[in-house]
């Protein structure tokens, strides 16, 4: 259980945070360096988010119903408290642009889908 | 004067961003709890699957964490953005954002929960099947967001348009109204959607041949069960764009608070009927592939019908809006 949940962690994690870095370059090239910061901050938090609810998952399942509960609930607090920092520091710093950081933090759910709507299109030719 | 209304403005960020963030977790929670429960169901079922299971509910929870993500950004943003605090509407229109984005991404929280739990129970039922169970439960998973995505939509409209120039009754009412309207229509729409990506999910896992017909009968069936979100967010369109003459007569502004609420609710049950007329026709499609149009068309026919007090709800609220 361990290894297919650290493959997947690193596979989603690495390939965020290459497009988030291929993205900012992009960004950066064209002068937007507030956007590129923004998009690179929020892709971390989101890797981050990522691996805490791999790394959590297997904690959850072997304790008691009482623990597991506990655990879960200081999971979703701990992870959405990480989540509000760089949304916060977007807001606070002028060097950080806000809807780039939002687009960061949903980087890892996009590269999910993107991968795997282009393996079913792989399928489907 | 001007200290009251600061005051008032800020309550109304607090309580507008605690109600996105609390409300907005409810779903989210709700949903995941479902795949963790299900997940379990199917480790016990085929334990040397565990690893595969265990990937499955991960990918499957991170995507179905959008809804309170969405909500907690808009929850953030009413809290630091720094809202002009010199104009009451200001209030109403955080409060109203809050009320829209927190109820709005129930729904799609809870709905999206549902397609990672019968993908678990298909990888242990079918593990030759597993890619395209995931990329099923990923696709049902993601319309499910498309309600939590309108609210998104006008909880940010809320906040980012000013209002100074409207008068402050019975606007208030309207950009209230605005956040019921989409909100609650949300809820039923998200939840009506998960059904049938949930229903998609089991019967790829019985009938792995039938995949091609499923997928298509279940997009057609989650794409009428977001109706009633649209009729939301048409209401919710009206109430912020529309200017209102100047009234302080408390029935003026119940009439726009009233039509807000009117499609809120008057959207929920038809997003759930339709979801589940959208369940059956998947649940049967994969059953009997060769009747897959016939069924398709049966369920089309019961979410027209299950739509029309979506439409009457829509009608009222107008009324409400136009003419009273």
């Amino acid at each position: 259980m361990g290894a297919e949940i650290a493959y997947t962690q690193k596979r989603y994690g690495t390939t965020s945070m290459m497009a988030a870095i291929f993205i900012g370059i992009f960004f950066i090239l064209l002068g937007h360096k507030t956007q590129a910061k923004g998009l690179i901050l929020g892709s971390i938090f989101s890797v981050l988010n990522f691996v805490l609810m791999g790394e959590i998952l297997p904690l959850i399942v072997g304790p008691s119903r009482k623990k597991s509960s506990f655990i879960s609930l200081g999971s979703i607090v701990f992870r959405h408290g990480l989540l509000a920092v760089p949304l916060i520091l977007s807001l606070k710093m002028e060097w950080l642009d806000f809807t780039a950081t939002v687009f960061g933090l949903f980087m890892v759910q996009i590269m999910i889908m993107g991968d795997h709507l282009l393996k079913r299109f792989h399928r489907s030719a | 004067m001007d200290i009251d209304t600061q005051i008032l403005v800020k309550s109304a960020a607090f309580v507008g961003a605690g109600l996105a963030m609390g409300l907005g977790a409810v779903g989210a929670a709700i949903g995941e709890g479902y795949t963790a429960a299900e997940a379990n169901g199917a480790v016990s079922r085929n334990p040397e699957l565990s690893g595969d299971i265990f990937k499955n509910m991960l990918v499957g929870q991170a995507v179905a964490e959008s809804a309170s993500i969405f909500a907690l950004v808009v929850a953030i943003l009413m809290l630091f953005l720094g809202v002009p605090l010199n104009n009451l509407l200001n209030g109403a229109a955080l409060l109203g954002a809050g009320l829209c984005m927190g109820f709005g991404a129930v729904g799609s929280g809870i709905g999206s929960g549902f397609p990672g739990g019968q993908a678990c129970v298909g990888i242990a039922r079918q593990p030759a099947v597993t890619p395209r169970l995931t990329t099923n439960m990923l696709i049902g998973s993601a319309v499910c967001q498309t309600p939590a995505i309108f609210s998104m939509v006008v909880a940010l409209m809320l906040i980012f348009m000013g209002f100074d120039k409207a008068p402050l009754g019975p606007t208030w009412a309207a950009l209230v109204g605005a956040g019921f309207s989409t909100g609650l229509a949300a809820i039923g729409s998200g939840y009506g959607g998960g059904l049938a990506a949930g229903a998609s999910c089991e019967g790829i896992s019985r009938q792995p041949e039938s995949v091609g017909n499923v997928t298509t009968v279940m997009l057609v069936g989650q794409a009428v069960a977001q109706t009633p979100s649209i009729f939301g967010l048409l209401v919710s369109f009206i109430l912020l764009f529309k200017r209102f003459p100047e009234s302080y007569e408390l029935q003026s502004a119940m009439a726009l608070l009233g039509a807000g609420l009117c499609m809120g609710f008057g959207g929920i049950g038809p997003g759930v009927g339709n979801g589940m007329a959208a369940e059956g026709a998947v649940k049967w499609v994969a059953r009997n592939v060769k009747r897959s149009g016939e069924l398709m068309r049966i369920m089309l026919v019961g979410q027209a019908v299950s739509q029309s007090t979506a439409i009457y709800a829509m009608v009222v609220a107008l009324v409400l809006i136009f003419v009273v």
